[in-house]
């Protein structure tokens, strides 16, 4: 099984592009996560991978065959849809909830027979939810009503599982639960698997590719572990963040730290080499952190044109006011290293020119 | 409480809502201006059949003739209006949906008060009545529906058609003969199932036994009417088609319903709340449920509108008299329910 988007772009009508030119494919045994911030469109893309939306040009492909010449029986017979599991006020039990994803096997006028009821006893046996079965979907939990949402998928027994945010609203343990459950489908029973998340670290630690689609309407398409770094992740979610490697007994993990709101990130309009004024406020609330503030802005003594005489200290804090000429780069760097101290707070503020 | 196996009526309840309705039937046949005993509505019954059984002629009239069309059209209407309205009900996920929701009612009313202004006669009002509760489903459609629009939107543009023609029928009572006509029509919009006879009933009966038969067997697909747009569709079936049929079907229920005794409200929101009450989110099981408790309700609720008072009472009235209270007394004591 490969699914293949090529030179995919949408808009809603009339309006501009929502996504722009996006390329990429996933085969049988591979897990693909996209990523990107609230509101860039990871939804906006699967629906129109799917063919819920129209692309405005470009297409999607499964094995080779254009989506929109197959029959919706066929084309979901191939792959299978969990959307946001956002409200559970379904009056059906968890059972009955996943029988529905047996339709398109189910005659017209047909009730489900012994086989499809076997086959969904199946499915919520080896997702370990056997237990739910009658429990009305309205009663569960976020994390269970999730996990019926990805077992009425798998009822129709596809090949290709696409999920929106599965673990978006969840706890610690069932963001687990269902990344497990994500990671076996795909390791495990050989599907192919493309899930929208906006956590890098869950691309990171779970998906062998990774779509990144940035505000400007840029998409990145690559190997996680290549592709999804801290420079990237700044271009995505307009954050500093650095990526870690957490060792735990026999394992390294890798955990994504979000430090700061990149201010300074709209989009390419500063570039690093431009000159800018910009003014920074420390404030540290220890002596220690106070000093090497200090070492810090020592070494950038050539940026700075002013500071505000004595720092102002009281209740244990040490305010520093510092003016800054220099280049974009060298500013955004003094300001990160400032900001990664503990029990510093960092403000950096560039002048309009 | 122990949960019920996946959603699906037991034996008994099967068997239970089949002998329901024949078992109302036969006992509303025995009751009425004068009472028959059962032997005798049985020795009746089967002379129609047999000639080994004998009965006095206005026993036969009396049975065959004026009793027996009025229950059988009771049965129609209850069944079909509940049928209607949980479909309705499932389609928009939308508790307070009935079957006029799309202003079928409205549109029929409407066609009816037509039909009486203009002196058309029994048939000709009833061809009148469904040709208006079909233009005002119509309507409906065609404002309501549209690239990127919800279901909501129809709903809405239901509302303003209903209220249309709500207006168009206060319009024909306005400019109508208020010695002959208005009464008429004031009396025909309580709604009343006294004009039942084997004409009208040949007439409007096709139908609504069509409408209820193709939702019947539909039953386990109509599951899939309150999941969101995108979730249908993943399911791989064409559930666009499914909701234009569901439609097209309550409509036709509706629109016969109202040409064949007038606007018979209640029924169509009360029982599917109830079966839902009762058994569940399940179509395999509401459908069936509600079709069963709609006719023994709509044949109680006319026993007692010929029967309690030496003028009958319009079906309508009785409907909600009957009908809210043992509703509330309904979800007072059993919580909740969803669509």
């Amino acid at each position: 099984m490969i699914l293949k988007v090529e030179n995919g772009n949408f808009a809603y009508s009339k309006g501009a592009n929502v996504l722009n030119d996006i390329n990429f494919e996933v085969k049988s045994g591979e897990l693909l996560a996209i990523l990107g911030p609230n509101g860039v469109g990871k939804t906006t893309l699967l629906r129109a991978l799917m063919g819920m939306l129209k692309w405005k040009s470009g297409k999607s492909y499964i094995d080779g065959e254009d989506i929109k010449s197959m029959s919706p029986k066929m084309l979901w017979s191939k792959m299978a849809y969990v959307p946001q599991a956002k409200s559970a006020s379904s009056a059906y039990s968890a059972f009955e909830t996943v029988l529905l994803g047996r339709s398109s096997k189910i005659g017209v006028f047909n009730a489900p027979r012994k086989i499809d009821y076997e086959i969904c006893e199946e499915i919520m046996d080896s997702l370990d939810i056997a237990k739910l079965k009658d429990k009305k979907c309205s009663n569960m939990s976020g994390g269970e009503f999730q996990m019926v949402l990805i077992a009425r998928a798998l009822a129709s027994e596809p090949e290709l599982l696409i999920l929106d945010e599965p673990e978006s609203n969840l706890d610690f343990k069932n963001q687990l639960v269902v990344l497990d459950a994500m990671t076996n489908l795909v390791h495990k029973k050989n599907m192919a698997c493309i899930f929208n998340t906006h956590y890098p670290a869950h691309a990171l630690q779970r998906a062998d590719k990774s779509l990144i689609l940035t505000r400007g309407g840029v998409s990145y398409f690559g190997n996680t572990a290549s592709l999804v770094n801290e420079d990237m992740i700044r271009k995505a979610f307009g954050v500093n963040a650095v990526i870690g490697e957490i060792e735990t007994e026999g394992n390294v993990m890798q955990n994504v730290i979000p430090l700061d709101i990149n201010t300074n990130d709209t989009s390419s309009s500063f570039d690093s080499d431009k000159r800018a004024i910009a003014g920074i406020t420390i404030i540290s609330s220890t002596n220690e952190m106070y000093s090497k503030v200090n070492t810090i802005l020592h070494d950038y003594n050539s940026l700075l044109v002013g500071r505000m005489g004595l720092p102002y200290k009281k209740f244990g804090l040490y305010i520093i006011n510092i003016t800054l000429d220099g280049t974009v780069g060298e500013i955004n760097d003094l300001s990160q290293k400032l900001g990664v101290l503990p029990d510093v707070n960092v403000k950096t503020v560039f002048a309009k020119i | 409480m122990k949960t019920r196996k996946i959603g699906v009526l037991k034996l008994h309840w099967k068997i239970l809502l089949i002998i329901m309705p024949i078992a109302a039937l036969f006992i509303a046949l025995c009751i009425g201006r004068i009472n028959i005993s059962p032997s005798e509505v049985f020795d009746t019954i089967m002379s129609k059949f047999s000639s080994d059984y004998e009965v006095s002629q206005i026993m036969y009239k009396t049975i065959w003739t004026i009793r027996m069309p009025r229950i059988l059209l009771a049965i129609l209407v209850g069944a079909g209006l509940s049928c209607a309205g949980c479909a309705f009900q499932s389609l928009f996920a939308n508790p307070l949906a009935t079957p006029d929701t799309l202003g079928v009612a409205s549109g029929s009313s409407f066609g009816a008060a037509l039909g009486i202004l203009l002196g058309l006669g029994m048939v000709g009002m009833q061809l009148t009545s469904l040709a208006f509760g079909t233009v005002a489903v119509f309507l409906t459609w065609l404002s309501g529906s549209g690239k990127g629009r919800g279901l909501g939107s129809i709903v809405l543009s239901g509302i303003m058609i209903g209220s249309l023609f709500t207006a168009l029928v206060s319009l024909v009572k306005f400019v109508a003969d208020d010695e002959s006509q208005l009464p008429s029509i004031t009396y025909w919009l309580m709604g009343g199932l006294d004009k039942a006879n084997y004409t009208s009933l040949l007439f409007g009966a096709p139908a609504i036994i069509a409408g209820i038969v193709i939702m019947f067997l539909l039953r386990w697909r109509m599951n899939l009417l309150p999941l969101s747009d995108d979730e249908a569709k993943a399911s791989g079936v064409n559930i666009r088609l499914l909701r234009i049929i569901i439609i097209i079907c309550a409509t036709a229920i509706t629109a016969s319903c109202i040409s064949l005794c007038g606007q018979v409200g209640w029924v169509g929101l009360l029982i599917p709340h109830m079966c839902r009450m009762a058994f569940g989110g399940n179509h395999l099981s509401i459908i069936p449920a509600s079709i069963s408790f709609g006719a023994v309700f709509m044949i109680v609720v006319d026993t007692i509108a010929r029967t309690a008072t030496a003028a009958e009472i319009p079906v309508s009235i009785l409907t909600a008299i009957v009908g809210a209270p043992f509703f509330i007394f309904l979800m007072r004591r059993n919580g909740r329910w969803q669509i």
